[in-house]
């Protein structure tokens, strides 16, 4: 009876916090409509970059990192690796913060009419930090050895349009046809493809020289984890495994301006954000991440003491539409989708302002090819996304898979999209929490449809990185019936966006391109909506800079070690 | 006695081949290290060259007869992420879990059978209340919320090294195991205090413990020479299980303390779908598990000969 009686209220109570949420829902709607109007974007602002100042030699700069895959370019590929990678090696040309492509070794460079044969100019007198000169050959070398299929590189297919690269790759040759270092002070690159951004590229570590000591393939471990290079810091002693990596200042650096630091301790703590957190609060880091749940109160905290860093970062978070199968087949359906989704309100629900709205899939990192509100439907407009569904046959009950991964702190804004797109625009959305693995694998699957929660960030500072991989129809690479062997797992194919990609790969002038660039994303973000941008990658940092001079965020979302000095 | 250990023994490769046999299919048939990394897809061509160099471009019955092989020599080959030697990777961990299991039991031992031993002897007194009280605390507490509590009071104070701390101010060994060891050894030592004193009272009450004090033996000589090695019985089965359940318990107890042994490793690898690391750690795991409880039964047998006998 007592049970009974127990049910009853339980049911009760449900009953009334289901009528209070659709209350509150309807409240939401209404107000947020009205925010829209008078304030069009939510998010924090980002913070000053600082203006950089003389400094001083001297000093040790801790941070924390999580284990990476490899320090050594041949394999470096997470944030953590290059952060490593990047100090210890300079390529042709470096990134600079804000996304530019400057001079490194190599001084400049030439290509012929069609794009086909680079010629790079190489700075003399550069050494490595074994004394050893660094020549056109290092970069032969070092190419070479990443291509080597024996070094198996994760990496390698950056490599990839270099003449002689598949036969490396396939193990039926042991050099690369393509690049020829007979003078060195020159380095020769021929391309199998038209290519006028290929300098662009050779920023990325997996381009760095090698020293002949490095030996090929990569598997001499001793040289894997205390790799001799060419960058302004230098290893002091191996990688000590899961307990950290010491660098110090290379004094004959001259590739650009040395470095201040006399040493970088760099700390392996295994739990990522949340232990550099900890650090930081304790003083054992002068550099860190955050937990998401702590970005509120930490920005209080260390905001006002000029110790927070906030900026948009070479990445974009995005909903994956399946545009080749029902219900997301037109580009007037896709728009409903992405009218029907507030994005203010999530950001301001559920990321707190950390995040800040998107209305373009190229970031605003990119600031030349950047085109604010190229997706004229990132925006949130109920009534305009009504009306769209209903002609592109969006109805009442229509289902709607929606799969995101687990476990990575995304189930509470899916959850909020899910239920604005079932209130807006009475959808059934089938949402389903899956592990990451799996949810690539769903999403190559052919017949797969619906949205996806997806990120994506650029490997070197072109737009092309973001439009090619993504939208292409070769990143397909693969019929209709067959899973998708690229990154376009959506599928999208359209003959004038592919057409004006490869205007754009050979279009010799800067400026030239990147306006192909932004013809190319307008078709297939403006018109097209191939895929729904939902908001920037926004990344936050604690930066110590009650101790040091200088410090700001590089590309790669890393501190800017070169320049950092003590005060 | 030589027949029962030749039985158990078979027994023991049997449940070794069947466990590394369902190990093997659960972690290389089910999951595709090379699929991906972050959200980008590894090209095809890609994925072809690291199939071949981990040895999985083969079929699943001869990787699986490989990985056999292999293993009795004593290649565990190496991990997929920064292709390492497995057995190097073991050799740095195992010391450390092995040093802070052996300091775990010891504090476990020397807490729970004193305390055990005290409040079955003076059953009903103050000492035994306390005991009771507290076992029931610790057994109530998991591991994780001792060892977070421990890490965000202790850590940083007197000898106890901070976490994190960068890792160029050096701690010595003594001072980073005692706090994880501790935050192992505290539920376990509860559990054995509660054995103890339930076997004790039950030996106490037995007619030889009668007999032994009615020929005039001192009441030490009864406890500790009589009553305490049949009473022990329970407890040493208890701590045979209990390795097991240390390694469990470590993976958290490490986790915390960013301890680096076994149990950390296999979290990390777990994280990283590190299948060879996850695949030799887990086997040592059950060949570990399997020897304890072999020597638990023949240690069992050889305290009570009924055993061996049936």
């Amino acid at each position: 009876m007592r049970k009974k009686a127990w049910l009853r209220t339980a049911a009760g109570l449900t009953a009334a916090a289901l009528v209070l949420t659709a209350c509150s829902q309807k409240e939401n709607t209404g107000t947020s409509e009205n925010e829209g109007a008078s304030t069009p974007s939510a998010g924090w602002p980002e913070t000053a970059v600082p203006e950089l100042k003389e400094g001083k030699k001297g000093g040790t700069f801790q941070l924390a990192i999580t284990e990476p895959t490899a320090i050594d370019p041949y394999n470096a590929q997470e944030s953590e690796g290059i952060l490593v990678a990047t100090q210890l090696f300079v390529g042709l040309t470096t990134v600079t913060y804000d996304g530019k492509t400057e001079p490194g070794v190599a001084d400049d460079w030439e290509t012929n009419d069609d794009c086909t044969e680079w010629t790079f100019n190489l700075k003399t007198g550069t050494k490595f930090h074994n004394g050893e000169e660094v020549n056109s050959e290092s970069f032969k070398r070092g190419w070479e050895r990443v291509a080597a299929k024996d070094s198996a590189s994760e990496v390698a297919y950056h490599l990839d349009g270099i003449e002689g690269f598949d036969e490396m790759q396939a193990g039926t040759a042991t050099a690369l046809s393509g690049v020829d270092a007979s003078d060195p002070a020159k380095l020769v690159v021929k391309l199998t493809d038209p290519n006028c951004e290929f300098y662009i590229r050779t920023s990325h570590t997996v381009f760095s020289p090698m020293p002949s000591t490095a030996g090929s393939p990569a598997t001499n471990t001793a040289f894997v984890d205390q790799p001799i290079g060419n960058g302004p810091f230098m290893m002091d002693g191996p990688w000590q495994h899961d307990v950290g990596i010491k660098l110090k200042r290379f004094d004959d650096y001259t590739v650009q301006d040395p470095a201040y630091l006399d040493t970088v301790e760099i700390t392996i703590a295994p739990n990522g954000s949340q232990d550099e957190y900890a650090g930081f609060q304790n003083g054992t880091f002068d550099w860190a991440r955050m937990p998401t749940p702590v970005l509120q109160q930490a920005r209080s905290t260390y905001e006002p003491q000029g110790q927070w860093i906030t900026r948009n970062t070479n990445g974009m978070n995005y909903l994956l539409t399946m545009v080749t199968q029902k219900p997301l087949d037109s580009a007037k359906a896709r728009k409903a989708i992405s009218l029907a989704i507030d994005r203010d309100s999530i950001i301001n629900g559920v990321f707190k302002g950390s995040q800040t709205p998107s209305t373009s899939l190229i970031p605003p990192v990119f600031t030349e090819a950047y085109q604010e509100g190229v997706c004229g439907d990132c925006h949130y407009d109920l009534d305009e996304a009504k009306k769209l569904a209903k002609e592109a046959g969006l109805t009442e009950g229509t289902e709607l898979t929606f799969q995101f991964n687990v476990d990575a702190g995304h189930e509470e804004w899916c959850a909020a999209v899910k239920d604005q797109l079932e209130t807006n625009l009475g959808l059934t959305v089938n949402m389903n929490g899956v592990q990451f693995t799996d949810l690539l694998n769903n999403e190559q699957q052919p017949g797969a449809s619906g949205i996806y929660r997806a990120a994506w960030g650029a490997d070197y500072p072109t737009p092309g990185n973001f439009l090619e991989p993504l939208l292409s129809t070769g990143a397909i690479g693969a019929e209709d019936n067959e899973p998708v062997t690229g990154d376009n797992r959506g599928r999208y194919s359209n003959k004038k966006f592919d057409d004006l990609l490869a205007d754009a790969l050979k279009e010799k002038d800067d400026a030239k391109r990147i306006t192909l660039y932004q013809q190319a994303e307008k078709i297939a973000i403006g018109d097209d909506q191939a895929l729904i941008p939902l908001w920037n990658r926004t990344q936050h940092r604690l930066a110590n800079t009650k101790d040091f001079i200088n410090v700001r965020m590089d590309f790669h979302e890393d501190p800017d070690l070169r320049v950092i000095s003590t005060k | 006695m030589g027949k029962f250990v030749i039985r158990r023994a078979a027994q023991a490769i049997m449940v070794v081949i069947a466990a590394t046999m369902l190990l093997f299919l659960g972690l290389f048939v089910l999951g595709d290290p090379f699929a991906s990394t972050g959200d980008k897809v590894v090209p095809p061509a890609t994925q072809a060259i690291l199939r071949e160099k981990f040895g999985m471009d083969q079929s699943v019955p001869m990787q699986y007869l490989t990985y056999l092989g292999n293993l009795f020599t004593g290649d565990l080959g190496i991990d997929l992420n920064q292709r390492r030697p497995v057995a190097d990777m073991l050799g740095v961990a195992l010391p450390n879990s092995a040093r802070l299991a052996l300091i775990a039991i010891i504090i476990d031992i020397v807490i729970g059978v004193a305390a055990g031993i005290i409040a079955a002897v003076w059953r009903y007194s103050v000492w035994d209340v306390l005991v009771t009280i507290l076992t029931t605390l610790a057994i109530g507490l998991p591991t994780f919320v001792i060892g977070v509590w421990l890490r965000q009071t202790v850590s940083g104070f007197w000898i106890f090294p901070q976490v994190p701390r960068t890792f160029t101010e050096l701690a010595p060994w003594y001072t980073e195991v005692l706090l994880p060891a501790f935050t192992l050894a505290i539920v376990d030592a509860a559990f054995i205090a509660r054995l103890m004193r339930g076997s004790m009272l039950e030996v106490l009450r037995a007619d030889y413990i009668r007999t032994a004090r009615a020929k005039g033996l001192g009441e030490r000589t009864v406890i500790m020479k009589h009553a305490f090695r049949n009473s022990i019985i329970p407890v040493v089965t208890y701590i045979g299980i209990s390795i097991g359940v240390l390694l469990g318990g470590a993976i958290i107890t490490e986790t915390i303390f960013q301890y680096n042994g076994i149990g950390f490793l296999l979290y990390r690898s777990i994280l990283q779908q590190n299948q060879p690391v996850i695949m030799a750690i887990v086997t040592y795991a059950v060949l570990a598990y399997v020897a304890l409880s072999m020597i638990v039964d023949i240690l069992y047998a050889y305290l009570d000969p009924r055993i061996r006998l049936s």
